[in-house]
C-alpha cells in the first residue's frame, strides 16, 4: 500500500472509544445509526483490555467465546478491519506511536494534546516570539518567500547582476530557482534586500486600488488587523478619523472610482459597524445600560424615564416637545467608503473577455491549490503575490487524559533534541515482517523460492515470519490471534503457527554474550534453516529479546477474477482486461492484509505509588501489566488470476 | 424558518455597551450624558464570564462546508487557511501515495464511475444523514482541526473561543457529531454558532439581503430582513451538479465518438482536473442564448486533454464551457412546471424566494441581493441570474399565479375594464395593480410605480431628513465579503451569538440539552444579569 511491502500499522486503541456524545446517551438506541458508532455505555477507559485467552489461539469459531460474552462486549469483540474507511484514521506506523507511562497506553495523535513550545521559520530557522506570530500573519517576516506558482522557495536577487554591476545595486527581484518566475511578472521592484516582507506589503497597500488613505492597521495585506499589543483605542482613533474624511468624500464618490481590496473593504465596514454601534446605543433611553448598576448614568436614565413616562404620554397627545428623541436605529452601509460595494456590470464581461483571450489560456489562470493561499479574488496568475514561509511550530503533547507529558522538545529551531519523548517503541514490540524464503527442499516444490510480494498467486500458501522485537527490561508473553479469514471481500486464510510465545528481555547485549556462549543467536538461526519446514506450535527463531513466528497465509481470490469461486483452476481464465480493471476499481482490494490482535503481559517493576497495591499480589515487587492493541501486517498485493 | 436566525439587531445592541468602549468619546452625535464605563472588567465579568472576560485571546473562525473548510482568527479580513476534504486527507498516517503517483483526483481513471460515487470521496458529509457514517465524519472533521491548528492557525487548539460558521440548515446527528467531536477532543470553553447567509449579509454591510449561496450540494436563497432570516428556498442544482456535469462533458470530449451507451452516464475523467476545469474555465453567458450566440466566433481553448491531463492539451470551443453551467443551473428549455421543487431553476428560486417575502421585506431584499458560495465565482453566472430574475417579474408580476385560467381571467378583465374605461376612467390604476400582472406598462414592481403620497411616511422622511433613504424596489446586487469575514467582523466586534453552547452544558446532554423555547433567550440577552442566560442555552435557528 502506502509503503513498500511488508510493513506493519498498529491500530491505536482510541480507535475502540467512540466520541462520548451526551445525546446519544439519552436517546440510548432508539436511533438506528448505521455506522459503526457504539453507544458508550461501556466505560470508555477500557478497551479491549482482556480478550479471552482461548480465543487467541487459531480455533476457527471465534464466535462461540464472544456469545459468553455481555452483549455489550459483543462489539468489541469485532475483528478490526483494516478496510473500513475509518481505520484509515486509527492506523499509525509504529514508530509514530507515543506511550503514556501513567495511563500504560499507547497513545497516537488522536489522543494527545498538544502545546506549542515555539515558533520559527523553517526556511531561515529563525524563531518568532510568540507576540509577534500573530501580528506578522503565522507567516516568516524576514526575506523568505516561497514561489506562488510552484511553492519553491524564492531568492532575493538583482536585475542589474546581468549587465555587471555590483551585486549592491537595486533593484531587487525575488526570483524563483525553479520555474523563473520572478516578482518583475508582477511588476514589482524592492528598493534594498532586505526586510522584503515589510517593502511588499507597503506595495501591496498602495497598489491596492483604495480610494481611501489606509491606516497602516486599517490594511495589512498578510498581517492581522490588531497587533496583540495595541489597545481598541489606537484602532479606533483613525477609523475615527476615517470616518470625518469619509464623509466629506461621499456625497462626490466617484462611482468609476475601482473597488476596494478585501482588506480596505474589510476595515471599512468595520470602522462603519463600529461606529454605527456607537451611535445607536447613543441614546439615552437604552435600557441595555442599566445593567452596570446604579451608579451608571444609564440607569439614572432608565429610572427618570420611568418616572417621566407620563410626560411622554401627555407629549404625545398635547405637547408639541417629545421627550426623546427615537433611538437612532443602525443603519445598513450606504457608501462605498462605508464599505458597500454594489457589483459593477461590466466586471464579469471584461472578465470573460479576459478569460477568452489568447494570452489568458489556461496557464494564465491560478490552479486551486495557487489560490488557496491567495486573497480570495486572485484568479489570474498575475493576481498571485509571492507568499512569506508559512512558519512552523515544535510542540509538547501530553496525554489527553491525565496530562502526562509526552514529548517535549528543546524550545531552539536548531536543536532537534527532546527533553522528554515517550514513544511506544520502547514498551510494546517493534513487529517486522518478512517472508519466508524456503530452501530446496521445501515440501512446497511449487512456492517460488522469493516470492514477489507485488504479486502473491492467489490460493498458494506462503509462510511469513513476523518478528516480535522487545525494547523493555523485562520478559514480556505475547499472544497473537488473527481472524481466521480476513475481511473483505477477498478472503485470505491466515493461521498463526505458534500464538503463545514469550519474547526475552531487552538486558544487555553483554549478558547475552556472557551467558550463552552455549546456545546463542547464530547457532538458533543456523537450525532453523536446517528445520526448514514450519510446524505449528513451535516458534521459528529466538533471540535475546526477539522472537519469530511463522504465520501460513493462503490469499484468496480476487473478486471477479478466473479462480473465484473454484478451486483455484486456473484453466477458466476469462477476459483478461476485465480481472484487471475490476481489481483496480476498487483500490487496494488486492491488498493482502491481515489484522493481528496482540495481547501483551509482562510483571514490570511496580511503580512507587502502585507499591502497596503491589506487595499484595505480587511478592517481590513486581506488577502484571497488560496491553492489547490490533496491528495491521501488510503482506502484498494479490495477482488477479494465477 | 421565519424566527430562526441569532437575532443580531438585539444582541447587538445588548453587546454594544461591552463591546465599544472608546468610540464613542471619538464621536459623539448629541449630547447626551456619558457612557457607563462598561469596560469596567469586574462587571461585566459577572454578567458574562464567558465571552467577555475570558476570551482574551481572539476567537477562532472556522466555517464549514461539505467541501471546504476556512479558518482563521478574528478580526483579520481573510480565513488564515482553506482546506479542501478529498480522498488524500483520508490517507493513513504515513502513506505517501499521493506524493508518489501524484494525486488520484489528476489522472483518468482507469474505469468509468457513477456521477455519485465519483464525487463521494471528496465530501465531508452529506445533508442526507443516512448516507453518513457519522463516525467517519468524526475522524475526518478531528483530522482536519488538528492538522489546520498545526499547519495553519499555530496556536494551542482548544485554549480560546471557537466561532463556527454553519448553513443555518444543518443535520441534527451532523451538528451533534460535530460539537461532540470539538467538545470532547479538545477543551473549547465554548462554541458559537453563526449562520452562513447572515454573516454574507454582515459582510456586505447590509442588515436585510437576499443570500443566494450557490454552494457544493445545494443552492439556498435566504431573505434576511433586519439579521433575520425570514425564508429559505433552497434548490439541488448547485456546484456538485455542475462538477458532475463538467465531468460528463469532459468525458465526452475525451473520448470521441466511441462512447458506448453502458458508460453513458458515467465519469471517467479525474475529479481534481474536473475541479480545475471548472474553476479556471467555467462561465456562463450573461445573456440568454438566443441574443449572443451569432455574433460572437467562438474561440478555441487549450485545455489539458482529460485522457492525459499531465501531457497533452486539447483544444475546446470556448463557449461549449458555458454549456455546463447553463444547463445545471438555468434549466433553460424546461418549463417551470416541469421542474420538481427541489431542482428549481437559480433564477426561479430567487424569484420565489422573493415572491414569498411580504411586500416591504421584497423590495428591501431585491435590491440587496448578495451572492456567495462557490459557484458565486464563476464570471457572468451572477448577472445571467439578475437578468432572468428581472425578466421573470417583469412577465408575471409578484403574482403566483398561473396558468390559462388565469389567462383567461385577465382577458376577461380587460374587457371589462375596456367597457369600464369607457365609461369612466377612474378605477383603472388600481385594478391594474392587482389584477393584471402580465400588462407590460405596470407590473407590481414598486420601482416603476408612481409612488403613492403617503402622509405618514412623508411625516417620516420629513422627521428623519439626515438618514438617507434606503434604496430599494430595483434589483441590485451587492458584493460580500462572504461569510467566514462576516462572522470575523461580527467576533471583533464583541458581538455575541444567539447560539453559544458552553462546554459543560453540552457535555451534560448534548444537543438535547438546549431549550426548544426559541423566544427565551432574546430577554435574557437584553438584561443580561437574569442567570437564565447561564442555565440554559439555546440552539434558535439549527433546533
Amino acid at each position: 500500500m502506502s509503503r513498500p511491502f511488508p510493513y506493519t500499522y498498529i491500530s491505536c486503541p482510541c480507535a475502540d472509544m467512540p466520541v462520548p456524545d451526551p445525546a446519544r446517551k439519552r436517546k440510548s438506541r432508539e436511533s438506528p445509526q448505521k455506522s459503526p458508532q457504539k453507544p458508550p455505555q461501556k466505560p470508555p477507559q477500557k478497551p479491549p483490555q482482556k480478550p479471552p485467552a482461548e480465543q487467541a489461539s487459531t480455533d476457527q469459531d471465534k464466535k462461540s467465546p464472544a456469545k459468553e460474552e455481555q452483549h455489550e462486549e459483543d462489539d468489541e469483540e469485532q475483528t478490526f478491519d483494516p478496510r473500513s474507511p475509518r481505520s484509515n484514521f486509527s492506523l499509525y506506523p509504529p514508530e509514530q506511536l507515543l506511550y503514556c507511562e501513567e495511563c500504560h497506553q499507547i497513545k497516537c495523535p488522536r489522543c494527545i494534546t498538544e502545546e506549542i513550545v515555539s515558533w520559527y521559520c523553517p526556511s531561515c530557522l529563525f524563531e518568532t516570539p510568540s507576540s509577534m506570530v500573530r501580528s506578522d500573519g503565522n507567516r516568516c517576516g524576514r526575506n523568505c518567500f516561497n514561489c506562488p506558482v510552484c511553492t519553491a522557495p524564492l531568492a532575493v536577487s538583482t536585475i542589474e547582476n546581468a549587465t555587471g554591476n555590483g551585486p549592491q545595486q537595486g533593484p531587487w527581484v525575488l526570483s524563483c530557482g525553479y520555474c523563473l518566475w520572478t516578482t518583475l511578472d508582477i511588476g514589482i521592484k524592492f528598493d534594498k534586500p532586505t526586510n522584503i516582507r515589510s517593502q511588499l506589503q507597503k506595495m501591496t497597500d498602495s497598489t491596492a486600488p483604495a480610494a481611501l488613505d489606509r491606516s497602516r492597521q486599517g490594511s495589512r495585506a498578510f498581517g492581522d488587523l490588531k497587533h496583540p499589543l495595541s489597545s481598541y483605542a489606537s484602532i479606533d482613533e483613525p477609523s475615527n478619523a476615517r470616518e470625518h474624511d469619509g464623509e466629506q468624500a461621499a456625497p462626490k464618490e466617484d462611482p468609476a472610482a475601482p473597488p476596494m481590496g478585501t482588506d480596505a473593504r474589510f476595515a471599512a465596514l468595520k470602522s462603519f459597524y463600529r461606529t454605527q454601534i456607537a451611535e445607536t446605543s447613543n441614546s439615552p433611553n437604552d435600557h441595555l445600560s442599566s445593567e452596570f448598576g446604579f451608579s451608571s448614568p444609564g440607569a439614572l436614565n432608565r429610572l427618570m424615564s420611568l418616572y417621566t413616562s407620563s410626560s411622554r404620554l401627555s407629549g404625545l397627545y398635547g405637547g408639541k416637545q417629545k421627550p426623546k428623541s427615537k433611538p437612532p436605529v443602525m443603519r445598513e452601509a450606504l457608501t462605498a467608503s462605508e464599505g458597500l460595494q454594489v457589483a459593477q456590470e461590466n466586471n464579469e464581461m471584461d472578465m470573460i473577455a479576459r478569460l477568452q483571450s489568447p494570452e489568458c489560456g489556461w496557464d494564465g489562470m491560478a490552479s486551486i491549490d495557487q489560490r488557496a493561499t491567495q486573497s480570495p479574488e486572485a484568479r489570474f496568475v498575475d493576481d498571485l503575490l509571492p507568499l512569506p514561509v508559512l512558519l512552523r511550530t515544535k510542540r509538547a503533547k501530553r496525554c489527553k487524559s491525565c496530562k502526562h507529558i509526552l514529548v517535549k522538545p528543546e524550545t531552539k529551531p536548531q536543536s532537534t533534541r527532546f527533553r522528554i519523548r515517550l514513544i511506544a517503541l520502547s514498551y510494546i514490540p517493534l513487529p517486522t515482517l518478512r517472508p519466508l524464503a524456503l530452501s530446496s527442499s521445501s515440501s512446497l516444490p511449487a512456492m517460488a523460492p522469493t516470492t514477489d510480494l507485488n504479486s502473491l498467486p492467489p490460493l498458494r500458501p506462503i509462510h511469513v515470519l513476523l518478528t516480535l522485537k522487545n525494547h523493555m527490561f523485562d520478559p514480556v508473553r505475547i499472544t497473537l490471534a488473527t481472524p481466521p479469514v480476513t475481511p473483505g471481500h477477498v478472503t485470505t486464510k491466515v493461521t498463526v503457527l505458534s500464538p503463545q510465545f514469550e519474547i526475552g528481555a531487552n538486558s544487555d547485549v553483554w549478558d547475552e554474550a556472557l551467558q550463552g556462549a552455549s546456545a546463542p543467536l547464530t547457532s538458533d538461526s543456523r537450525s532453523a534453516v536446517l528445520r526448514g519446514v514450519p510446524e505449528a506450535g513451535k516458534v521459528w527463531d529466538k533471540g535475546r529479546n526477539w522472537t519469530t513466528v511463522v504465520l501460513e497465509v493462503v490469499p484468496g481470490t480476487l473478486p471477479g477474477s478466473s479462480a473465484e469461486g473454484g478451486d483455484g483452476n486456473p484453466n477458466t481464465e476469462t477476459n483478461d482486461e476485465d480481472v484487471v480493471a475490476v481489481a483496480a476499481s476498487k483500490q487496494d482490494e488486492d491488498v493482502l492484509e491481515i489484522p493481528v490482535f496482540v495481547h501483551m503481559d509482562w510483571d514490570a517493576d511496580a511503580q512507587l505509588d502502585h507499591q502497596n497495591v503491589g506487595k499484595g499480589s505480587k511478592p517481590d515487587d513486581k506488577v502484571t501489566r497488560e496491553l492489547a492493541y490490533w496491528m495491521v501486517l501488510g503482506v502484498g498485493r494479490i495477482q488477479p488470476s494465477l | 424558518m421565519a424566527s430562526d436566525t441569532p437575532s443580531m439587531g438585539a444582541s447587538k445592541r445588548a453587546s454594544a455597551t461591552s463591546g465599544l468602549r472608546n468610540s464613542q468619546t471619538a464621536r459623539p452625535v448629541s449630547p447626551h450624558t456619558p457612557q457607563p464605563r462598561s469596560g469596567n472588567p469586574s462587571f461585566a465579568s459577572s454578567t458574562s464570564p464567558s465571552s467577555s472576560f475570558r476570551s482574551e485571546d481572539d476567537a477562532i473562525i472556522f466555517e464549514i462546508g461539505a467541501r471546504w473548510l476556512r479558518a482563521g482568527f478574528e478580526g483579520n479580513s481573510t480565513p488564515t487557511c482553506v482546506v479542501g476534504f478529498g480522498p488524500e486527507d483520508s490517507r493513513r498516517v504515513g502513506d505517501y501515495r499521493g506524493w508518489i503517483q501524484g494525486s488520484i483526483g489528476a489522472a483518468r481513471l482507469p474505469q468509468p464511475v457513477d456521477v455519485e460515487e465519483w464525487t463521494r470521496a471528496y465530501e465531508l458529509w452529506r445533508a442526507d444523514s443516512r448516507e453518513v457514517d457519522l463516525g467517519l465524519v468524526e475522524d475526518k472533521i478531528e483530522r482536519a482541526f488538528r492538522e489546520t491548528y498545526n499547519q495553519f492557525l499555530l496556536t494551542d487548539a482548544g485554549t480560546s473561543r471557537l466561532v463556527l460558521v454553519l448553513p443555518s440548515l444543518m443535520p441534527h446527528p451532523l451538528l451533534s457529531s460535530l460539537l461532540s467531536t470539538l467538545f470532547s477532543r479538545w477543551r473549547f470553553p465554548s462554541v458559537t454558532l453563526l449562520s452562513s447567509a447572515t454573516m454574507s449579509a454582515t459582510a456586505a454591510g447590509l442588515r436585510s439581503a437576499l443570500v443566494v449561496d450557490i454552494g457544493w450540494a445545494e443552492t439556498t436563497v435566504t431573505a434576511i430582513y433586519e439579521y433575520r432570516e425570514m425564508t429559505t428556498k433552497r434548490s439541488t442544482r448547485s456546484m456538485k451538479h455542475l462538477m458532475q456535469e463538467m465531468g460528463l462533458l469532459l468525458t465526452g470530449l475525451g473520448s470521441e465518438g466511441k462512447q458506448d451507451t453502458e458508460t453513458a452516464d458515467k465519469i471517467s475523467v479525474g475529479f481534481t482536473y474536473c475541479e480545475e476545469v471548472v474553476s479556471r474555465f467555467a462561465w456562463c453567458k450573461p445573456q440568454t442564448e438566443d441574443d449572443t450566440s451569432s455574433d460572437e466566433p467562438d474561440r478555441e481553448l487549450s485545455i489539458p486533454s482529460p485522457t492525459n491531463p499531465e501531457e497533452e492539451y486539447m483544444d475546446v470551443p470556448f463557449s461549449r464551457l458555458a454549456k455546463p453551467v447553463e444547463k445545471v443551473l438555468f434549466a433553460p428549455g424546461v418549463p417551470e412546471h416541469e421542474l420538481d421543487d427541489e431542482e428549481k431553476s437559480l433564477p426561479l428560486l430567487v424569484y420565489n424566494a422573493l415572491l414569498s417575502l411580504y411586500p416591504d421585506a421584497r423590495g428591501t431584499c431585491m435590491s440587496r441581493i448578495v451572492f456567495v458560495g462557490g459557484g458565486s465565482r464563476i464570471p457572468g453566472l451572477r448577472q445571467r441570474v439578475l437578468k432572468e430574475v428581472s425578466l421573470l417579474v417583469d412577465r408575471h408580476g409578484w403574482s403566483p399565479i398561473r396558468g390559462k385560467a388565469l389567462e383567461r381571467q385577465r382577458q376577461r378583465l380587460e374587457q371589462l375594464r375596456l367597457s369600464a374605461r369607457k365609461a369612466s376612467l377612474e378605477p383603472e390604476t388600481p385594478k391594474n395593480n392587482e389584477e393584471a400582472p402580465s400588462t407590460d406598462d405596470a407590473p407590481a414592481d414598486p420601482s416603476k410605480e408612481v409612488p403613492e403620497i403617503d402622509f405618514v411616511e412623508q411625516k417620516l422622511r420629513r422627521q428623519n431628513k439626515d438618514i438617507p433613504v434606503p434604496i430599494q424596489g430595483v434589483l441590485r446586487e451587492v458584493e460580500s465579503l462572504g461569510p467566514w469575514a462576516g462572522a470575523s467582523l461580527a467576533t471583533s466586534l464583541k458581538i455575541r451569538g444567539m447560539v453559544e453552547i458552553e462546554r459543560e452544558k453540552f457535555l451534560q446532554h448534548g444537543l438535547a440539552g438546549a431549550t426548544r423555547d426559541i423566544d427565551h433567550p432574546i430577554p435574557d440577552r437584553r438584561s443580561g444579569l437574569k442567570s437564565g442566560d447561564r442555565s440554559s442555552w439555546t440552539l434558535a435557528g439549527w433546533a
